[in-house]
């Protein structure tokens, strides 16, 4: 059956599309489609207008002096295929190849997981401990958006209205001497693909020959009305040596930087459980290469 | 790879085929009729089909599950542009029931809901956005009332009721020896409540059907469907038309599972009546999120055991209650409870048994047929007892089962069947447990030392094929056979294919009998104008009955058929013998005649080359009261083992393998009975620990593929396969069924490993994550974390977030 | 009423221009307006895979894919994947494999099978992976499976 829009535009060029959203106050963006097309179908969202970025070229993984930009329009699959991605960013090379199934991640965008502000977002955790930004468009010029504060509510970001999501930058990670990186992605769900995280967890850690986590963050999905940072872990975490105590007491300190909620998927108290296990788990692969 | 073994046990029956010297396509891997057409995409299902002028229809439901409807308002829905009719009860022609067995489910409600997606109004428009816009523009006066949600609280007293009569449907009982008695004497007493979840049968095609009138005198309806007879009568009462006047012609049906058994009736109704009132041709395809919450469903049950046992592992007696939540109609309920009663016990000899089985309305999700028909339920509770039962007497599981199960010497079930034999549950026992390793497994001590845990589990199912001495009425099939002047030859008969594999069974089996190649039998689409009503294609019944038919069809035709082939041979009819194509003389196999010259032959003559074929069960003897007696004609036995590996912090279960031995009688068609044994694992392993119907009162709060979660091929277990043939059973060459039987155990065996994995109970279904973990308790390494944190108020059921 | 949009594609390999309403769905062009019902609807919601084609040589669900999407792009669907009138080699497998049951999930699965092979990609729990996309209700996915390794075997590197 057909999506209830009375009209599609197909820019050619960035200033016909902001044109286009300018004008059209009621009008939604559309790239991959796979988020929006579900929810124009059962009437999540609505739109007199749908802007088609197709024909804007804002796909692409080029490197810069900043670190790695990721055109907006880039689809899953290209990310998780890409070389650089998956060697200085493997969290996120890894949330990208486990978004829906391959149908899904050959037109789902980067750009469009983000807009869709949901908290599961799978690539939000990995481009939070990438410290990453957005570069946002609109006919007022760009503005540049840590990804922390991007996600505003629950299906709400930061995105005015006529603004685009022009790329994702992720700066060239930190390498200090003696120092050994270590990143990681994980994602609990009730089946192996295809499936909206019940937790999730990007962890990046800097190790010390002696076992010292000099730098750690640690980026939650489905935990909180936004995909979240864990300050106060890491907090706990940075300059000291996880033994068995301090991970046990990390799990704790853990449950007050998260605040999951029992819904559709899972129960608040097993999201809590489950956390704390990949916690304690990355902790200790971090510390073991 | 599966092996082939062929038992002979002492007084065998006699093969009801026709005996042929020649092998033929019996037991083969030859081609499925349907296939290549399938995978071009050329098969045309129902929503593939389109008339001129053809409307499509909408359904107008009840977003809330109990009210009583004060009235509609229509004019906003009739004002869409594009819409020819919106119908509600007051305008159906005929009768306004759809109840398959009882009359108390309307097709349209007159004054009271009684489940979320109960039907209000029908809606015919020229295009279905118009039609679906405009069934969301009906508005009911709806006056909420209470509902029961709990099927074990809709049996206490002060219960709302969903009927006159209170919510009590049924109670079916086995009655057999002397419980007390034998509880006396039991040294190991095993208590339990098992809570076990429903399912979605999640065909990928969803519902849907074409109707195609002739005025207001006569009508055709195509739909995706299992059993085109249901079809037929349901909407000739609604139509008020003569059964005569109804054709109904199954479409290939993209998957049903008991799904398209009785509830194809419903949409059927609705494009009927929809189709004389507007005199056109209306189809309706169901969308997803409608079809998983108004559509049939497996039954969620409780099932609660005492059984017990003495030192030496022999059952004393069993005592088993069940209460099964029917939904707001009956449907199917009591047919599934009356197998599930029976089914209770399972292959064990146990000398007292008490079983109960009610059936309790609800305002839930519609109880109905799915693939097992109440056998997965009982047997779920059923193999975990006998798995509690031993380790309580610390015995092998395996042993346990070997030292109780039926066999060819105490052959007497708990309803007090004397099974016809060869009975072969310790052979599938055995078989399984070597394709499964399953000594060696016990043996080598497992290496728990990080959170990953690997256990081993059986499932064990005595399988009663076909239908139950309750539905013996039912329990006939009619087949046609036409043999064409060339030689190739018209097969129609009353069982449907959905994907199981009939249609290549019917093919195989006229094939066999008339030693043809199967590449020349045709068999055609059921149509209930072509055949006389074989009854519902469920339990199993579809190879068995409709060969069982064809058989005696071509039994009919070669009546005059041999006696042709016996001129241009220059023999009796007696000595004639088909195969490999060619008509023979018995004993002179050098004598031959293409079998496509006899049929020549005979069109030349003007000799009748078309006979009709009948078959139906002989009456058994059964007691309802104490159900007592043959509940089934026959039975097979399926033991499946699996082995799993559980993430015991994250609670994620691996299914890593699924080893099945399956007593099948006689192989028919050797790819699609993997198939089906693969295919019904799969599905029984979805049911276990990954498919949840999330219920909100009454509403279905995950109606789609996102979040009712079935398993993809990432999640596939590797499949090992024996099957074990016999002589001796009654159908077409021996053959049983083996649709069910592949998904029955399955759950079984899976949560039976599990829990071997884990070293704790888990009497919940689904396994899920969150279920796992629970189960764990204190024994979970970071359950301190709850107990320490106070119990904030924010965490608080909320809003569904759908989005990822 | 809505203005229509034009949309041009090559669709299985010839070029072809359709008027949709502007909220067409890539699958409903394919099924009602060039009359191509091999793809077909499971879900509606991305989930099922029934509706995958293959856009510009990769597999995507159609029911998410606005026809407007698709101008100036190449789509081939499960009729596409016929040669001269003859199956593509996963097509076969799948029959002679036994890796049809009901029929509907296999339009989708052939679409992705056939990408599976263009790609090269051999291993089977990886092809499993890549397929998880495309459910099925009836086969269990073991002879679906056996069907891409056979077809690999048999020099399926085929183009799609």
């Amino acid at each position: 059956m057909d999506v209830p829009v009375r009209e599609v535009v197909r820019p050619g060029s960035l200033a016909e599309a902001l044109l286009a959203l300018t004008e059209r106050p009621d009008a939604l963006v559309i790239a991959g489609g796979t988020d929006l097309l579900v929810q124009l179908r059962d009437g999540r969202k609505r739109a007199a207008t749908l802007v088609d970025l197709d024909r804007l070229d804002l796909a692409g993984v080029r490197e810069t002096n900043g670190g790695i930009e990721i055109g907006a329009a880039t689809p899953m699959d290209r990310i998780a295929a890409d070389p650089r991605i998956r060697r200085l960013h493997p969290a996120l090379a890894e949330a990208a190849a486990q978004i829906g199934a391959w149908p899904i991640q050959c037109r789902a965008t980067l750009g469009g997981n983000l807009a869709n502000a949901s908290p599961a977002a799978d690539t939000a955790p990995a481009l939070l401990v990438a410290d990453a930004s957005l570069t946002l468009v609109s006919h007022g010029g760009t503005r540049k958006v840590p990804v922390e504060e991007f996600f505003r509510a629950p299906g709400r970001s930061a995105l005015a209205p006529a603004e685009l999501i022009l790329s994702v930058l992720l700066p060239t990670p930190s390498e200090e001497r003696g120092l050994r990186a270590f990143e990681s992605f994980v994602k609990v769900g009730s089946r192996r693909e295809q499936i909206i995280s019940m937790v999730s967890l990007a962890g990046r850690a800097l190790v010390a020959g002696d076992g010292t986590f000099s730098e750690v963050r640690l980026a939650f999905g489905s935990v909180a009305p936004t995909p979240v940072r864990a300050r106060r872990t890491e907090h706990l975490i940075t300059g000291r040596r996880p033994d068995a105590e301090l991970r046990r007491e990390a799990t704790r300190v853990l449950q007050d930087d998260i605040s999951p909620i029992d819904d559709v998927r899972a129960p608040a108290g097993y999201r809590r459980i489950a956390c704390a296990v990949l916690l304690a788990r990355f902790l200790e692969e971090a510390a073991h290469g | 790879m599966p092996s082939r073994e062929r038992t002979r046990a002492a007084g065998i029956a006699s093969d009801p085929g026709p005996r042929s010297t020649d092998h033929g396509p019996l037991g083969g891997r030859h081609e499925r009729p349907d296939a290549r057409a399938k995978v071009a995409g050329s098969t045309r299902f129902v929503a593939d089909l389109a008339l001129p002028g053809m409307l499509h229809a909408a359904l107008a439901v009840s977003p809330v599950p109990s009210a009583r409807l004060a009235g509609l308002e229509l004019a906003a829905a009739r004002a869409v542009d594009g819409v020819e009719a919106v119908v509600t009860a007051a305008d159906i022609p005929g009768k306004n029931q759809v109840g398959v067995v009882f009359p108390d489910q309307p097709l349209l409600v007159e004054d009271r809901v009684r489940m979320v997606g109960d039907r209000l109004a029908l809606v015919a428009a020229r295009t279905p956005e118009a039609a679906w816009e405009a069934a969301r523009l009906v508005r009911p006066l709806l006056e909420e009332l209470s509902a029961v949600h709990d099927p074990v609280a809709a049996l206490r007293p002060g219960a709302p009721p969903l009927h006159e009569g209170g919510n009590l449907i049924r109670t079916f009982k086995v009655v057999r020896g002397d419980v007390a008695r034998e509880r006396a004497r039991a040294d190991v007493v095993v208590e339990a409540e098992y809570q076990i979840g429903g399912q979605e049968h999640a065909y990928l095609e969803p519902q849907a059907c074409l109707a195609i009138p002739e005025a207001r005198e006569r009508i055709t309806i195509i739909t995706s469907c299992q059993c085109p007879f249901y079809v037929q009568k349901a909407v000739a009462r609604v139509l008020g038309l003569p059964l005569a006047a109804v054709r109904v012609e199954q479409a290939p049906t993209g998957g049903g599972f008991g799904g398209k058994e009785d509830y194809p009736s419903e949409p059927a109704a609705c494009v009927a009546v929809l189709a004389f009132a507007t005199g056109k041709p209306v189809r309706l395809v169901l969308p997803r999120e409608l079809d998983m919450q108004a559509s049939t469903k497996r039954h969620t049950v409780v099932v609660r055991h005492r059984w017990g046992a003495d030192r030496d592992g022999q059952l004393c007696f069993a005592e088993v209650e069940t209460v099964m939540d029917a939904g707001a109609y009956i449907g199917l309920s009591t047919v599934v409870a009356e197998r599930a009663n029976a089914s209770s016990i399972g292959p064990y000899r146990v000398p007292a048994v008490r079983v109960a089985t009610h059936v309790a309305y609800t305002n839930n999700l519609f109880g109905g047929a799915f693939r097992g028909f109440g056998a997965p339920q009982v047997t779920w509770a059923a193999e975990a007892t006998m798995d509690k039962l031993a380790r309580r007497l610390r015995m092998d599981p395996l042993e346990l089962r070997r030292r109780n199960v039926l066999d060819d010497r105490r052959r007497t079930t708990s309803t007090g069947q004397r099974l016809p034999g060869p009975v072969l549950a310790s052979e599938c026992l055995d078989r399984a447990a070597a394709l499964a390793g399953w000594d060696e497994f016990r043996a080598r001590s497992q290496a728990n030392s990080g959170p990953v845990r690997e256990g081993m589990g059986i499932g064990l199912v005595l399988y009663g094929c076909n239908l139950h001495h309750g539905g013996q009425r039912l329990d006939r099939s009619s087949a046609v056979v036409i043999l064409q002047p060339d030689g190739s030859v018209v097969v129609r008969v009353g069982l449907t294919e959905m994907g199981q594999g009939n249609l290549a069974a019917a093919q195989t089996i006229a094939a066999q009998a008339l030693g043809v190649d199967p590449a020349v039998v045709q068999v055609w689409q059921p149509d209930t104008t072509t055949v006389g009503d074989s009854g519902p294609t469920v339990a199993s019944r579809g190879a068995h009955m409709s060969g069982l038919a064809i058989l005696d069809a071509i039994r009919r035709l070669r009546t005059r058929l041999d006696p042709v082939a016996a001129e241009l041979l220059g023999c009796r009819a007696d000595e004639v013998e088909l195969a490999s194509s060619l008509a023979s003389v018995r004993g002179s196999p050098e004598r031959t005649v293409p079998v496509a010259q006899v049929a020549s032959e005979m069109a030349a003559r003007r000799i009748e080359a078309i006979a009709t074929g009948w078959h139906r069960t002989r009456p058994r003897r059964f007691d309802p009261e104490t159900g007592i007696g043959a509940p089934y004609e026959f039975y097979a036995i399926a033991c499946q083992i699996a082995r799993v590996k559980v993430d015991s912090e994250l609670g994620l279960i691996r299914v890593e393998e699924v080893s099945a031995a399956h007593d099948v009688g006689r192989v028919i068609h050797r790819d699609a009975m993997e198939g089906q044994i693969q295919g019904g694992i799969v599905q029984g392993m979805g049911w276990a620990i990954s498919e949840e119907l999330k219920l909100d009162h009454g509403r279905l709060a995950n109606p789609s593929f996102t979040d009712y979660t079935i398993p993809t091929a990432a999640d596939a277990p590797k499949v090992r396969i024996t099957v074990v043939e016999s002589e001796g059973a009654s159908g077409p060459f021996g053959a049983k069924g083996v649709g069910e039987p592949s998904l029955i155990p399955t759950a079984a065996a899976v949560r039976n490993a599990v829990c071997d994995a884990l070293g704790v109970e888990i009497d919940r279904l689904p396994l899920t994550p969150p279920t796992v973990v629970a189960a764990l308790g204190d024994r979970h390494p970071f359950a301190w974390l709850l107990s320490e944190r106070r119990v904030d108020e924010h965490e608080r059921l909320a809003t569904v977030d759908r989005d990822g | 009423m809505a203005e229509r949009v034009t949309v041009t594609l090559t669709l299985n390999g010839e070029r072809r221009t359709f008027e949709v309403p502007p909220g067409r769905r890539l699958l409903d062009l394919l099924r009602d307006d060039a009359g191509l019902t091999g793809s077909k609807e499971g879900c509606g919601a991305g989930e099922c895979g029934a509706c995958t084609v293959l856009l510009d040589g990769v597999p995507v669900t159609s029911c998410l894919v606005l026809a407007a999407s698709a101008d100036g792009h190449e789509v081939v669907t499960v009729e596409g994947l016929l040669q001269a009138g003859r199956l593509h080699p996963f097509q076969d497998s799948l029959v002679t494999r036994g890796g049809v049951q009901c029929g509907f999930c296999t339009p989708g699965i052939a679409v992705t099978g056939a990408a599976i092979l263009a790609r090269g990609e051999a291993d089977p729990s990886e092809q499993a992976r890549l397929l998880s996309g495309n459910l099925c209700r009836c086969t269990g996915y073991t002879k679906v499976i056996e069907a891409l390794q056979d077809s690999f075997a048999k020099g399926g590197h085929a183009k799609s």
